[in-house]
This record gives C-alpha cells, structure tokens and sequence, in this order.
C-alpha cells in the first residue's frame, strides 16, 4: 500500500511538472495578426461625466432684435447649450463662464492648446448673427480638443422667438455625436401642475420645455385633470378629466385650444395614450364593474374592446411598432403587466415579482417597459419579455414613468402629496429634479420636434 | 517477500523514480527556449559579404508627422444640413483648412506630461543599427516587449475615454497606425471592421472608433521603440491596434 502511494505520487509529480513545462504562455501584449503585421490590444476607459467646453458664442456684428442683442443671445445659446449637456447627467460642462473669449474668426479655428488646459475633451463653439431678412443664425460646432479636429457642425436659420429651440437643437447635435444617442433636448412636456391644498388641489394641465421654460397652463383648474398623453404628432394632447364628477377622456387640440369628449359614453373613461401612428387611442372603460382596455380612432367611432378577463385592464400602452400593448390587470389576483397583440389576442403575463406593477410605458426603443413598482413605489424597467427588471429609483415616492424620445432617460412624478417632476438616465441611475413653478405630476414628453 | 523478491522490487523502484526523474527533468527543460548567444557584431568584407543583409541607415530625415484626422474629411467638415449658416464673404467662419503637415508640431505641443517609466530605453526614439549590424529580425519576444512599450504609452490615455452606454464594451474596434521613426503618424489612423456590434450598442459604435484613435492619438508621439526593428517584417512602423472598453 505504502508502495503504490509513493508511486503514486511520484506520477503525480511527474505530471504535474510536465503539465507546468507545457502550460502556454499568456498572450503576449505584441501579436502577429493575419496578415503579418504586428497587433497590440489596448483596453481602457471609464464611466464618468465628459468634460466638454463650452464658451460663450460671439457674434459678427451685435444687432437688436426681437429677442435681444446678439451678443446676449450669444452668452444665453451657450448657456443653454451647457445646461442642456449637463442635464443628461452624461457630460460635465466647463463654462460658460470663467474661459477665455472666443472671436467670432476663432469659431473655426479654436484655440486647442487653451481648452486642452482646462480639462476638456471636446469643446462647443459657435455664433449668433442676424440676418437682413429679420430672422436669426445660429451657428453650431463641435471640436475633439485632444485630436484637434472638427467633428460635426450644424446652422439654424430661425425666427427671433425660436432662438432657445435652436440652442437645444445644437445641443441635441453635441449629444448625439457624442453618445450616440437619439436627440431629446428639442422637446416639450406636458404634465399636471398641482397647487393648493390636499383636499382642495387645483389640477391645470400645463405645457413647458423640456427645461421648464415657456411655461403655460392649457386648462384654468376648474376641473381636476389626470393623465396627459402627447399625441406622436403633437397636434393632441388627450387626457382624462373630472368634469361634472364623471371621470372620462377627452382630446386637446394644441392649435386651437379647443377641448372634446374622446367617446360618448355613459360609461367612466379613463387611462388614454396614442398609438405610434396617432391614429387611434387606447383606454380604459368600466362596464358593469368590469374595466377593459378599449380602443377607438382618434376622430371618433365605436370603440373595440381589447381584453374581457374579469377585474380591471387598464394603463395601456403600445409597442412603438404598434404590433403589441402591454397594460396592467389585476385578474391574475395582483396587479401584474401582461402584453397582447394589437388586436387583442396572444394575451400573456410578463410581471411575476412581489407587490404590484402599474403604469407600464413601452420604450420608444422598444427593448424596455417601464413601471411603476406599486410595493414601494419606484421606477423600474423591464425587457418586454419580463426578463431582466431593474430598478431605477431609490427611496422616495415615485410613479408615473414616461420615456424621453430617444429611449434613454425617463420622467416621472417623486413624492405622493406634493408631488415633483424628476428625471432618471436609465442607464446610470442619474437623477435630477425638472423644475416647474408649482407643484407637478403625471409627465408625458413630447417625441423630437418638427 | 523473500529477499530476492526484495531486492528486485527494489532495483525496480530505484529505476523508476530514476526514470521519472529524468523524464521530469527532460520537460522542464524542453519547455524553456535555448538561450540564444549574445548578438555579435561583425564586419563584413565589401566582395564577399551579402549586402542586403547588413541594414544601411537612411541619411533621410524622418517624414514630417501629418495631423492626425479622425475619419474621412468628408465627416470632420460636413455640409450643414437643416439650415446652414449663410456665412458672408469676409465675416462669417470658413472651415479650418486642413494640410497634411500643417500640424506637425501639434503633437509635441498638445502631448500630456507623461511619466512614463519605460526601463531600458530612452526618451527619444531608440538608437538605430550601426552600419554593418545584422539583420534585426522581430522575434516573438522582441514583439511582446513593443507591445508593452505601446501599451504602457497608449494606456494613460485610453483609460481617459469615457464609456458612452450600456453594451459598448463588447465593441472591438482595430485601427491601423502607420508611424514615422520619430513615433509620430505618418497617416491618418484607419479605423477597420469593428467587431462586437449587436442591436443594442450598435448606436455606440462611431463613438467607440472616436475613442480608439482618441486613445491613440492623444498619446502621439510614441517614444523609445527600437529602431532597428522600425521597417522590419512585422516591425512597428505599421501595426494595428485593437482598442475596447473595459467590460
């Protein structure tokens, strides 16, 4: 016995130095690549805030114009420009202030040697000039401070009152350039501005920028508003309102502030959004005590009801493909998200965790639904399979999601009794307050402006 | 066990272990490469000696570096799309005209302080083969040790670049450098095939090239690679770099 265990282990040994002999070497850091050239793997980088210089924007030649002196608006594009990049939550903006003076010739020939000393990687320039025809330039550029190269460029010829849309349009150039991202800068918002006290809360519907400025109420508070939903064509808004103590759908026409009932029915409406091609709305309605999801066109008719369990169907929400909705029910015992074809059919659960899920959103993406995860209240996203639920929001209230335009950040309401417009990256966690003048709830963002 | 089964078993376990051993020892040192005898440098005798096998050093001076440019011209100047800006004659912005060769002198003057402990070899480029000197020739430990020269000189960097999302680290994206002596670019960085892409960080995937020659390039020049392994099969004065973020 003894015998054989020291053979035994004088094989092991034996093997072992032979299996040490012959292990192969790591991989060298200088290959041969097929072609026979030399190939060398470099991994590096980080998740960070990009540094990104923007400076105040000169202008050729200062002029008055309806919206100011050129060279204000100059200093006010770059600040827009610079709150806009912040706001992502994706770049750190160096200025306006506080870098040195760009000339109106140095706009295309950047002083790289300067913003490489202030940490920047990329910088922001551009300029305001106005034309003879009484509208605006806005010329908009975008460097690589360390390769010293131009990367993109855009101008916009516009009207004195749309300078701040061409800034976030500039500002929708950088972004995109840089991230790869969709462009979201050129949007609006509308949600429910909430004043007074609890029980006697003045609900207005109320439309913004994204930002929060130009602000204005679409409604005057007379009756309590829920729920608005931006037509994909923005020339609707509709919403669900308490008029006369009967809760039900109606349609905003953005043109002519004109207000109408979506369906004439006796029966409660609630829970409207769009489908992609604006055509039609889906909603909610009860019927003898049972809620389901309906849809109807846009212009009237008959609606058709898409889902028949017993208990309440609602929250619906269309794929951007408008192949499939998915929508909250609470047949299965708890409030769970199930998703059906458009038509109704091929109806199935996709939630399956503890507490309840509401208001789930279809990203304009479409790899992610967003949800209010009821046990808590937070924001999460899931893929439209049910796989891979994440959530977004940490303590605090919070409900109500909708999807920015490009599928990468959300809005959504933070706090039950005064409630407030928060914004979350979806993909870092970020998240930052959306100013409003009074209180605010129930956010829809507008898709990219025409 | 009688004592001639005792012996024999102990002949036979002597002579195994001497085997074992001798194998043993037989891998270990088939696994190490032979140590090679230090270069020698000789002369070679103008009518007998092989001409083309001793390198003749190029009493041309290095190439000037040309700018280093991020993709086609076309992409770093594009013409204004929704509504361009009416430049004026003699007032509005005219796109920087770009020479090869007109920024030169940039890489030296934009190059981050690098303090970068390369042992063994010196600031400026290394020095070149004397005339007469062998051939160099790229071996495979020759090529590991530039390719930790460049690493150790691209890595500060790359990890500057920033991740733009979720799935780009899965983005390999291999750019093909052509240097002068002197380490600087002698072209502009070529970004080929970039492998990795999928639906969900196919949107990344400019972004990813911008970073890779960004990684490069913000450490140009290159700085103590060996000279006489510069324009040799394999040598550095052509290579590809293969960069990707970290997972």
């Amino acid at each position: 016995m003894r015998i054989s265990w020291i053979i035994a282990a004088a094989c092991s040994l034996t093997l072992g130095a032979a299996a040490l002999a012959q292990t192969p070497p790591e991989p060298a850091p200088g290959q041969e690549g097929e072609d026979g050239q030399l190939v060398v793997d470099v991994t590096g980088g980080r998740r960070a805030a990009l540094p990104i210089a923007v400076p105040h924007m000169p202008t050729p030649a200062a002029s008055d114009t309806p919206a100011g002196n050129t060279q204000a608006l100059g200093r006010q594009v770059a600040e827009i420009v610079a709150n806009d990049l912040r706001n992502s939550e994706l770049f750190t903006p160096i200025g306006p202030g506080g870098l040195n003076a760009v000339s109106f010739p140095q706009v295309t020939a950047p002083d790289f040697p300067y913003f490489s000393t202030t940490g920047a990687q990329n910088l922001v320039q551009g300029f305001v000039q106005a034309n003879p025809n009484g509208t605006l330039t806005i010329g908009c550029y975008l460097y690589d401070v360390a390769a010293g190269s131009e990367l993109t460029r855009q101008g916009y010829v516009v009207a004195p009152r749309d300078w701040r849309r061409a800034a976030h349009r500039c500002a929708d150039t950088i972004y995109s350039r840089l991230t790869g991202e969709g462009a979201y800068f050129d949007t609006r918002i509308v949600y429910v501005s909430e004043t007074g006290p609890a029980r006697r809360r003045i609900k207005r519907l109320a439309i913004m920028d994204y930002d929060g400025a130009n602000h204005r109420f679409l409604t005057n508070g007379q009756w309590t508003v829920l729920t608005p939903r931006f037509a994909p064509n923005q020339q609707t808004i509709t919403f669900m309102t308490y008029q006369d103590e009967r809760p039900r759908v109606m349609l905003y026409d953005l043109d002519s502030g004109r207000t109408r009932p979506l369906v004439q029915q006796p029966h409660m409406t609630f829970a409207p959004r769009y489908s992609p091609d604006s055509r039609h709305i889906i909603f909610s309605m009860a019927v003898n005590g049972n809620t389901d999801v309906y849809r109807v066109p846009v212009g009237g008719g008959a609606p058709q009801r898409l889902t028949n369990a017993p208990g309440i169907d609602t929250g619906g929400s269309y794929s951007p493909d408008g192949a499939r909705i998915v929508f909250e029910s609470d047949r299965g015992g708890s409030q769970q998200l199930y998703v059906m074809d458009a038509d109704g059919s091929n109806q199935r659960r996709i939630s399956f965790g503890g507490g309840g899920y509401a208001t789930p959103v279809w990203s304009p993406r479409g790899d992610l639904i967003a949800f209010t995860k009821t046990g808590g209240f937070r924001i999460g996203v899931m893929a439209p399979s049910g796989a891979g639920e994440r959530i977004l929001t940490g303590g605090g209230y919070a409900e109500g999601p909708s999807w920015a335009p490009n599928g990468r950040a959300i809005m959504f309401t933070r706090g039950a009794s005064s409630g407030q417009l928060w914004y979350v990256d979806v993909a870092s966690g970020a998240t930052r307050r959306v100013p409003t003048p009074l209180g605010g709830s129930d956010p829809a963002w507008s898709p990219l402006r025409e | 066990m009688d004592r001639a089964e005792v012996t024999g078993f102990g002949v036979a376990l002597a002579g195994h272990a001497a085997l074992l051993a001798a194998l043993t020892f037989g891998f270990t040192v088939a696994g190490n490469p032979p140590r090679l005898p230090p270069a020698m440098e000789v002369s070679y005798i103008e009518e007998v000696g092989l001409a083309a096998a001793a390198p003749v050093p190029s009493a041309e001076p290095a190439a000037a570096a040309m700018a280093p440019v991020m993709g086609p011209s076309e992409d770093a100047a594009p013409t204004p799309t929704p509504a361009p800006p009416e430049p004026q004659a003699a007032v509005a912005p005219q796109p920087r005209q770009k020479a090869p060769g007109t920024r030169g002198a940039a890489p030296q003057t934009r190059r981050r302080a690098l303090d970068i402990d390369l042992a063994g070899v010196s600031d400026g480029p290394a020095p070149r083969a004397r005339a007469g000197a062998p051939a160099a020739v790229m071996t495979g430990q020759a090529a590991a040790d530039i390719g930790s020269a460049i690493i150790r000189q691209v890595q500060p960097c790359a990890d500057r670049q920033i991740d733009p999302g979720p799935g780009a680290s899965r983005i390999v994206t291999p750019i093909s450098l052509r240097l002068n002596r002197d380490g600087s670019l002698a072209a502009r960085p070529r970004v080929g095939a970039q492998r990795g892409i999928d639906d969900e960080n196919r949107r990344y995937a400019q972004r990813v090239a911008d970073l890779a020659v960004n990684a490069f390039v913000s450490c140009a020049p290159l700085r103590g690679l060996p000279q006489d392994l510069y324009d040799v099969p394999r040598g550095w004065s052509n290579f590809t770099l293969n960069y990707r973020l970290p997972g």
